[in-house]
Parts: C-alpha cells; sequence; structure tokens
C-alpha cells in the first residue's frame, strides 16, 4: 500500500491504553541473554500482535538482589554497543524515567485467566532492572499500545522475517497466524545460536549456505510452524543474514505463490527486507523500534520517516507510537534511519 | 475521608482555574491525549504543543534522549500549524471543561503576531503563551527570550492583537538575569509569567563520539531542572511577579505533590506539569488528589495562602 496517502486513519486495535500494574505471574529464561516475563492481565485485557506496552523501569535493589537474572555487576566487560548508558537508575529513589517499549511477544488465555508475555533482554540498567523482577512483583506498564500485524486475506503464504530481540513479536503473530489456519514460515536470524531466545527440542544443524526448515524451534514446531534459522557465526542453519536467507526462500518459491512478509528487527535489517519486498512487490508489514519519551502521541520523539505525496518534499515524519510500530514496509523513506 | 475539601482554584491571568495544575506545553500533545488516562477536565488548564503558522515536520529523529534524572529532548516545534490548530484540535478540547492555553512560537515577530491574532479571536481559547524560550531551533523561540528589548519588543507587538486572551511569556533559563527579561515581559503587558523553558543541554555517546539527538543539543528537563526552576521562579516572584501583583506558572521537574507545594510557596500561581507525564501519564489527576490532602496538613485553604511563603526567606549574600 503505497504511498501518498495523505491521512491514514492509525491502525489500533485492542482495548484502550491503559496504566496498570500487572504481576509478575512466571518468569523464565530465555536462550542466554533473555528472560521471559508472563504477567497476569485483567480479565478485559484486548491486544493483537505486534502491539506494544511501555514499561516503567526503575531501579530497585530489593527486587534486583531478589531476582534471578544474571549478573548486574557494572565491572562486567562489556563492549561498546552494549555498554550500558547513564540513565538516572544510579541515583535511587524518586526521579522522572522515561518508560521502555516493549513488544507484545505473546498474549495468553486460559480459563478466565489472560497472560501478557514479554521478552526481556537484559542490556541497558531499563531492561535489566525489568528481567530482574521476581515473581509477584508488579510491573507498571502502559498499553496496549500502537498498531498491529494482520492477517492476510485467503491462502497466501505468511513469510516471518525477524532478527535479534526482534523475533518478540513474531512468537505472538505466528499463534495467531496458526490459528487462523494461515500457512506460515518462520525466518529467524540471530548472531549465533546462544542468542537465540527460543527453546530447542534437538540441536539445530548448521547448514551453512543451504535453507533448512526445522522443527527444532519448540515455540513455533508446536504451533506446526516451520522455522529456518540464520547465523552470522553459522552455528545453526544459514550462514549469514536473514534477509540473504529470505531472498534464497523466495527464489525457491513455486511460480504462482505471492507470499506476504512480515518482519521485525534491526534497522538495517528491515531496510533489507524493505528492498526484497519492493522489488518483488510484495507485500511487506514491518514493526519499527524508536527511542520513546511517552508511548502515547504526546512528546512526539519517536517520529519515523514516511512517503507522504501530499507534503512537497514528498514525506512526512509520523509518530511511530500512534501510526507503527507496526507499518507497510512501502511506506518508509529510510534515509534518515 | 472528605472532612472540608480545600478550594483550591487559582486565578492566573484572566483565568480561573480549578486547581493550580496544568500540562506543560510539549508535553500534553494538543490535550486530548491524556483524556485516555483520567477526566482531563478535572485540570486547572491544559498547555498545548507550540504552534506555529505552518506546519512544521521537525528535526529528525532522534529527538529525544534520558539523561541522569532527567531528559534532553529537540523536537523542533513540530506542529500541525494554526489552522490545522483551530479546524481540527481545538474543537476536540472544547468537550471538556478546562481552559486551554495555545502555546504559539515564531520565526519572526510577524509571525508571533498574526498567529495571536487569529488565537486570541478563536473561541476556546482562554490563554496564549508565548514560547520564547525554544532552544532547539536555529530561527525564533530563544533569540527572542535572551534580550530583554527585543523581548520587550516581541510582547508588545502580540499585546496589541491580543485583547481577550491571557497572555503568559514563558521564560528562558538561558539567560544571565531572568528578573531582566522577567520585567521586561510584564512591562512589555504580559498578565501572567510562565518559567522556565527547558536547558539547554548536550549528551554525547561516548563510544561513537556522535551526540545523542540529531540536534546535537537540546533542551534539559525533569528532575534534574527542579531546583533551578524553583530558585528561578523565587527570584522572578521577588523582584517582579510579586510587587506587581503578576501570576507566575511554575514549570520545571514537577512530579509530585511535594513539588507543587515547593513552587508554591517559591511564588507561583499554578504549576506545570511537562516530563512526569511521560513517566506517568496519571501524574496530573494525582496531583489534584495529593495536593487537597497537602493543604489540609498544612493548614492551608488555598493553594493562594501558601504563594511565596518561604519561612525565613531573607537570602545573606
Amino acid at each position: 500500500m503505497a504511498a501518498g496517502k495523505a491521512v491514514e486513519e492509525p491502525r489500533r486495535a485492542g482495548g484502550p491504553a491503559r496504566r496498570l500494574d500487572l504481576a509478575v505471574a512466571e518468569r523464565s529464561p530465555a536462550g542466554r541473554d533473555f528472560v521471559w516475563l508472563a504477567l497476569s492481565a485483567p480479565p478485559d485485557w484486548q491486544s493483537l500482535p505486534g502491539q506494544f506496552v511501555n514499561v516503567r523501569c526503575e531501579s530497585d535493589a530489593r527486587a534486583v538482589r531478589a531476582s534471578e537474572g544474571r549478573s548486574l555487576d557494572p565491572l562486567t566487560p562489556l563492549g561498546a554497543e552494549e555498554w550500558p548508558q547513564a540513565t538516572g537508575l544510579e541515583l535511587g529513589g524518586r526521579r522522572a524515567l522515561v518508560r521502555r517499549p516493549y513488544s507484545i511477544a505473546r498474549l495468553e488465555r486460559r480459563g478466565g485467566q489472560v497472560r501478557v508475555h514479554l521478552l526481556v533482554q537484559a542490556k541497558g540498567p531499563g531492561s535489566q532492572f525489568l528481567a530482574s523482577r521476581p515473581v509477584g512483583a508488579a510491573v507498571d506498564l502502559v498499553g496496549p499500545l500502537g498498531t498491529h500485524f494482520e492477517p492476510p486475506e485467503g491462502d497466501r503464504l505468511c513469510i516471518l522475517v525477524s532478527g535479534g530481540c526482534g523475533l518478540a513479536p513474531i512468537f505472538g503473530l505466528a499463534e495467531a497466524l496458526a490459528a487462523a489456519g494461515k500457512r506460515v514460515v518462520n525466518l529467524f536470524g540471530a548472531t549465533s545460536t546462544e542468542a537465540m531466545p527460543v527453546r530447542f527440542a534437538k540441536k539445530p544443524r548448521a547448514t551453512g549456505d543451504h535453507l533448512e526448515e526445522t522443527s527444532a524451534v519448540e515455540e513455533f514446531s508446536r504451533l506446526g510452524v516451520a522455522t529456518i534459522l540464520a547465523t552470522d557465526d553459522g552455528s545453526a542453519g544459514f550462514r549469514g543474514p536473514v534477509t540473504a536467507a529470505l531472498e534464497r526462500y523466495l527464489e525457491g518459491l513455486e511460480g504462482g505463490e505471492k507470499p506476504v512478509l512480515y518482519g521485525c528487527g534491526p534497522e538495517a535489517m528491515l531496510r533489507r527486507l524493505a528492498e526484497i519486498a519492493g522489488k518483488r512487490n510484495l507485500s511487506c508489514r514491518i514493526s519499527l523500534e524508536r527511542y520513546m519519551g511517552c508511548g502515547i502521541g504526546v512528546c512526539l520523539s519517536c517520529v519515523s520517516k514516511r512517503r507522504d505525496a501530499s507534503k512537497p518534499q514528498g514525506w512526512t515524519y509520523r509518530l511511530t507510537c500512534q501510526e507503527g510500530p507496526v507499518v507497510d514496509a512501502g511506506e518508509m523513506v529510510w534515509d534518515d534511519a | 475521608m472528605s472532612r472540608r475539601k480545600a478550594d483550591l482554584s487559582v486565578t492566573l491571568g484572566k483565568i480561573r482555574m480549578k486547581n493550580p495544575i496544568a500540562t506543560a506545553s510539549g508535553c500534553s500533545g494538543y490535550g486530548e491525549e491524556l483524556a485516555a488516562f483520567y477526566d482531563i477536565g478535572a485540570l486547572g488548564a491544559i498547555i498545548t504543543k507550540s504552534v506555529t503558522r505552518e506546519p512544521r515536520e521537525g528535526h529528525p529523529p532522534p529527538r529525544l534522549v534520558e539523561t541522569r534524572a532527567g531528559m534532553l529532548n529537540a523536537i523542533g516545534l513540530a506542529n500541525v500549524g494554526v489552522e490545522a490548530f483551530l479546524a481540527e484540535k481545538l474543537p476536540a478540547l472544547a468537550k471538556y471543561d478546562v481552559p486551554v492555553i495555545v502555546n504559539v512560537a515564531g520565526s519572526t515577530a510577524e509571525e508571533y503576531v498574526e498567529v495571536a491574532r487569529v488565537l486570541d479571536g478563536a473561541p476556546g481559547v482562554a490563554g496564549i503563551e508565548l514560547n520564547v524560550s525554544c532552544p532547539n531551533v536555529r530561527k525564533g523561540g530563544m533569540e527572542f527570550g535572551v534580550e530583554p528589548a527585543v523581548l520587550a519588543g516581541l510582547v508588545e507587538a502580540v499585546r496589541r492583537v491580543v485583547a481577550r486572551a491571557t497572555l503568559i511569556v514563558k521564560l528562558s533559563p538561558n539567560v544571565t538575569d531572568i528578573a531582566a527579561t522577567a520585567r521586561a515581559a510584564v512591562e512589555a503587558g504580559a498578565d501572567a509569567l510562565s518559567l522556565i523553558n527547558t536547558l539547554r543541554g548536550l549528551a554525547i555517546d561516548p563510544w561513537t563520539g556522535r551526540p545523542r539527538l540529531s540536534n546535537v543539543t537540546g533542551g534539559l528537563s525533569g528532575p534534574a531542572i527542579k531546583p533551578v526552576a524553583l530558585y528561578m521562579v523565587r527570584r522572578v516572584w521577588e523582584e517582579v511577579a510579586g510587587p506587581r501583583g503578576v501570576g507566575v506558572l511554575g514549570v520545571g521537574g514537577v512530579q509530585f505533590v511535594e513539588d507543587v507545594v515547593e513552587f508554591l510557596r517559591a511564588g507561583a500561581t499554578a504549576v506545570a506539569v511537562g516530563t512526569a507525564n511521560f513517566v506517568n501519564p496519571e501524574t496530573g489527576k494525582n496531583l489534584i488528589e495529593g495536593l487537597g490532602e497537602a493543604l489540609e496538613r498544612l493548614g492551608c485553604g488555598s493553594p493562594r495562602d501558601l504563594v511565596g511563603a518561604v519561612e525565613g526567606g531573607e537570602r545573606k549574600e
């Protein structure tokens, strides 16, 4: 869906955004770097795959100690990219702290119980705090927020493409698509096998420059969704970027097949994905990540550049929290990404 | 537990506020965004994002970064323009029983005057807040707010076209003496003053060497600036606003009810909540609820009784 819609109605859905304190009902590690948090949500919670919550992350020394997370030792040697940014967390006590946006990775309804699942990578101070929340602790969040992924019409093949922590919303999307009876294949890339926030039923094979559908990833195989893995170090699946795996996969499709693409991951990956989709004229919806101040359309900081033929410059800034995070890839202008 | 319910109402310029809690410009959008979280009709006033004559896209991202006990932003006055504001945003606020103060910015004095004239004639605009203190745009904004003579010229020009609405001038903290700009604004006809806008600041990624904001510098807000804001409110109240009976809207790091009481004591008639809206969108509601209890604890019947009330406040120099 292309360029030039002057005013696009934000694709919002689900329930109204609220500020809630949700208790951590369950927590479990996911791979080397991630923690799953299952939050107890009220029975009337409504959200759709791709939507997000904005979480207040404050330091709480007791909570950190009580957590089962990994070491929070500030002296742990870290690479420059992963060095925690000073954010005010170290000051303790009352202070302003900008909320952190997290994809709703899964929404689980069981009987009368509703659980919102977040996938948290303990990286900076905010995420370390959230990842450390013990069972029973309350998580202060605002949500559900933003636009969502929609299933395609008819029987079109759905290809999910994600990288790193971009896998988060893909879990819930795969569940929704599988429940709707859609054909789904999941392409997932990461730096290495250990960096993948998934449970492996068996060790995934390294396949070099071949693609191989694997049932090794439990979260997807239980849905009947095959996964194709890609790793930078070649330790599992295809060696190389997940977008290269996607191109290979598209080349191998039958002539009449016109799949729809769904993506979430680092900006460079999304940009490449948008190029691939554009070249082949495939429908492609992607979930963006932006630094957000408020998540509710107030601070105007999370803009992304979109095509807009009604503007003299041919583009406009739109709020990622309101007219996003899920957008049509063809709408994006990538030059200041 | 409602004993005698305190009367929280205050008057800022000609604006009757139900209570001294407003939302600060740029921190509550065009007002309605916060309505999802509480009845914004309960607020003392809503101050909109800056409105300019033409729509503005604003700066490229990143536009905001958290810093210790605060944040830096450089949005670049992104807004829909005054025409769309009047057609779309202002009518949406009409259904709430809350005074609307429209923040106005411009690149030239003419632009300020033109936008202010249009707004003064628009029903539903209770106040016009002149943004002469935005640290993030090259033209307009702060250049009008640092030189007392330049500021006086602008305020006089705007004053001539604003007859109905309360004219508020938002002062910059990025000056040598805020009492000088406060005096210039009041003598040129401002009905009230709001202070402070953000402090110009910088954040650098130590590992890449790149500034964290696309605009390089930004405006610092949040709890980090509260003592600065309190001092400046106090200074302006002592030197200008108090003696002349001009109202002050205190802005800068208001997050808890204690902060509100501090600002009142420093000399503010009312306060505006900025960055705290991002931390908790319900902050406005919480402060209104908490203020009644705080006044009761202080034995005050009204927030008006607290304005300027600093015990032993003589400065030793």
